[in-house]
């Protein structure tokens, strides 16, 4: 696991070291078996996938807002502004008569600004809710300035590949949503950025004092998770051949939620893109059985939330007795 | 302990802000300083200012409750749903007392569990929603007699009851943070938590008394604007956190906690009401209020950076090291 924890002795495995993760896993298994019991159709192959699909889109913007939480900045309030404004520009491109590609690639050229923005604004000093708070208003309401808050439509099917098609009956939602989690898992875990990205969340002034730019790094992580978001917005846009301004409301407390359920400290210094994805999967995977169930809509978002306060209160207290030994 | 009476020194800029804004709008229209229009104002800022008020107590104890928005709109839901049956004042009371209870339990588990409130307050941000949903049947809910809405916003020269019910709230929440031990422990705690527990300030009651604050600030905020519209969504609010949030940091409330004044927040709610006011009267759109906060924002959080003085750097170089905003270290339980 990629929990590069900052205590001790993080070489040697122990328990208490594995407590977070082991936590995160038994939670799934629990789920599983919860729905295997009750509700045959749960656990089977084609509803397995469905969830999964489900999870895809906030999964991605989670899994890139993974490095912000684990550098030690919070989280974005902005990443469904962004996403939404990603949609509706490669909407706009595309009815342009743009070339996919290009499309593709203005679309990412302005989340990474957008990102970068406030990265910068949270590198000198600006408090990351606030920032992004205050970008994601600005970006709504440019958004809805410049289309009038009307949906932009693609006119064209150029597109509807990157939305639609299922290479090997898959769909390319959760083909991305594996292949990101797989490159943040080797990224975050393996290379000298993800370890020095842990340091600074860890902390920051040992970071800075070994010779780490902290500010620099903050400034990526924001870029990532803008670009994240964008990427939800195309596949968005692509899929249903518009984008729309309230297309992603409440995804980024939905992504906040799986990265914390995942198991990633809020105080940074801790965390894992595939935990995050199993946050993804897990909250999707509730709300799946919850329907299959027949539950109703609130009593779905108050089991949400009561499992992310139970989960957060848990990892809560296994991370402070961790640190009492 | 005394510092905290002192008038904060940006306060005469934020002051100068906020005269320059009313008067520009006054000066670009005439309808803006007229007697209904400053009573249209007051209204907006008796829903904005508690609001404000409500983000502003936790931030000052160095916490933030995100979950302000899903409490109002669970008040707003039973304030409707009770109000025919058993009348105004009681309901506000029962509202109050359901968000007194609902923040201190809150504030306890937060105390209990030394968990971060950004964290814990995004679950009852989540949860509280589910619960609107379910006791609203998933559906507006409607008041049939509108002469209790009328009642709340009566106009009475510049105010209506609504707005009085507000300035109460500030003179009331100014006299309890300013004047009792307890609001000079939520101060404390707010501007050095580790110095303070170390001066024997028991954490539990700040705490309790912040959260128990800003949920009874959020629900009397849902219960009297949902009354006074006669209905209540369980979606409304949703976006509450934004202005109360900006009202707060304009108004001088310190987003590494210990700092900020009740008056303060009390002006700063009233420059982005006036900024929304005139905005209105030019005709514009609902999501160019929204910009316009957005940009309110950015240039509070530019400011506050580049406003180079001495103790905020040394603030900024603490941050780094114990973050504010509920991430300072966290603090052993009593006992």
């Amino acid at each position: 696991m990629g929990s590069a924890s900052t205590s001790i002795d993080s070489a040697a495995w122990s328990w208490r070291q594995a407590s977070v993760p082991l936590a995160v896993v038994g939670a799934v298994a629990g789920l599983a078996l919860v729905g295997w019991l009750t509700t045959p159709e749960f656990v089977t192959y084609r509803n397995v996938q469905s969830i999964v699909r489900s999870a895809a889109l906030i999964g991605i913007i989670a899994v890139t807002m993974t490095g912000i939480t684990m550098a030690g900045s919070f989280f974005s309030l902005s990443v469904s502004q962004t996403a939404a404004m990603a949609a509706i520009g490669f909407a706009a491109f595309m009815s342009w008569g743009w070339p996919v590609w290009l499309s593709v690639l203005v679309t990412f050229g302005i989340a990474a600004a957008v990102g970068a923005v406030q990265g910068g604004a949270v590198a000198l000093g600006g408090n990351p809710i606030v920032v992004t708070l205050a970008v994601g208003a600005v970006l709504f309401g440019t958004g809805a300035w410049l289309t009038d808050n009307k949906t932009v439509r693609t006119g064209t099917d150029a597109a509807d590949w990157i939305g639609t098609s299922r290479p090997l009956g898959i769909p390319t939602q959760t083909w991305t949503f594996i292949l990101i989690t797989a490159l943040a898992a080797t990224v975050l875990a393996r290379t000298r950025f993800g370890r020095e990205l842990t340091l600074v969340g860890a902390n920051r002034l040992a970071a800075a004092a070994s010779g780490l730019r902290p500010g620099k790094i903050t400034l990526y992580v924001f870029t990532v998770s803008s670009l994240g978001a964008a990427l939800a917005g195309i596949f968005t846009a692509a899929q249903f051949g518009q984008g729309r301004l309230d297309q992603f409301d409440g995804a980024d407390i939905d992504s906040i939620a799986a990265i914390l359920v995942g198991g990633a400290a809020i105080q940074g210094g801790e965390g894992s893109a595939p935990r995050t994805a199993v946050g993804a999967v897990f909250i999707a995977g509730l709300q799946n059985l919850m329907v299959l169930r027949g539950f109703s809509f609130g009593v779905r978002i108050l089991f949400v939330g009561l499992a992310i306060l139970v989960s957060v209160s848990a990892f809560t207290v296994l991370r402070n007795r961790r640190q009492m030994t | 302990m005394r510092s905290i009476q002192r008038v904060d020194p940006t306060a005469w800029a934020r002051l100068g802000l906020f005269v320059a804004v009313f008067l520009v709008f006054s000066w670009r229209d005439d309808r803006f300083f007229t007697t209904n229009n400053v009573f249209t104002i007051f209204e907006g800022f008796a829903f904005l200012g508690l609001a404000a008020l409500a983000v502003g107590v936790t931030i000052i104890a160095g916490e933030l409750d995100l979950s302000v928005g899903s409490a109002a709109a669970v008040a707003g839901i039973i304030s409707v749903s009770v109000v025919e049956k058993i009348g105004l004042i009681p309901t506000v009371l029962l509202a109050t007392l359901i968000g007194i209870a609902y923040g201190s339990f809150q504030g306890y588990l937060i105390y209990r569990l030394r968990i971060q409130s950004l964290v814990f307050t995004l679950g009852t941000l989540i949860g509280l929603r589910g619960l609107a949903f379910i006791i609203s049947g998933e559906n507006t809910v409607v008041m049939r007699d509108l002469e209790i809405a009328r009642t709340v916003r009566r106009q009475l020269w510049i105010f209506s009851p609504f707005s009085l019910v507000t300035l109460a709230c500030f003179v009331g929440v100014a006299l309890f943070l300013i004047n009792t031990r307890f609001g000079r422990e939520i101060y404390a705690i707010g501007g050095g938590r580790q110095e303070a527990t170390a001066a024997g300030v028991p954490l539990v009651r700040p705490l309790v008394m912040a959260f128990a604050l800003s949920g009874a600030l959020a629900a009397v905020t849902g219960a009297l604007t949902s009354i006074k519209s006669g209905s209540a969504g369980p979606a409304a609010f949703e976006t509450l956190l934004l202005p109360a949030a900006t009202a707060a940091l304009i108004g001088g409330v310190s987003l590494l906690g210990g700092r900020g004044s009740v008056f303060g927040i009390a002006i700063g709610a009233l420059t982005l009401r006036f900024i929304n006011s005139g905005l209105s009267l030019g005709g514009a759109p609902f999501y160019i209020l929204t910009l316009a906060t957005g940009i309110v924002l950015i240039v509070a959080v530019v400011l506050e950076l580049l406003i180079g003085r001495p103790e905020l750097r040394a603030r900024w170089r603490r941050w780094r090291r114990e973050p504010g905003l509920g991430l300072r270290p966290r603090h052993q339980p009593a006992g």
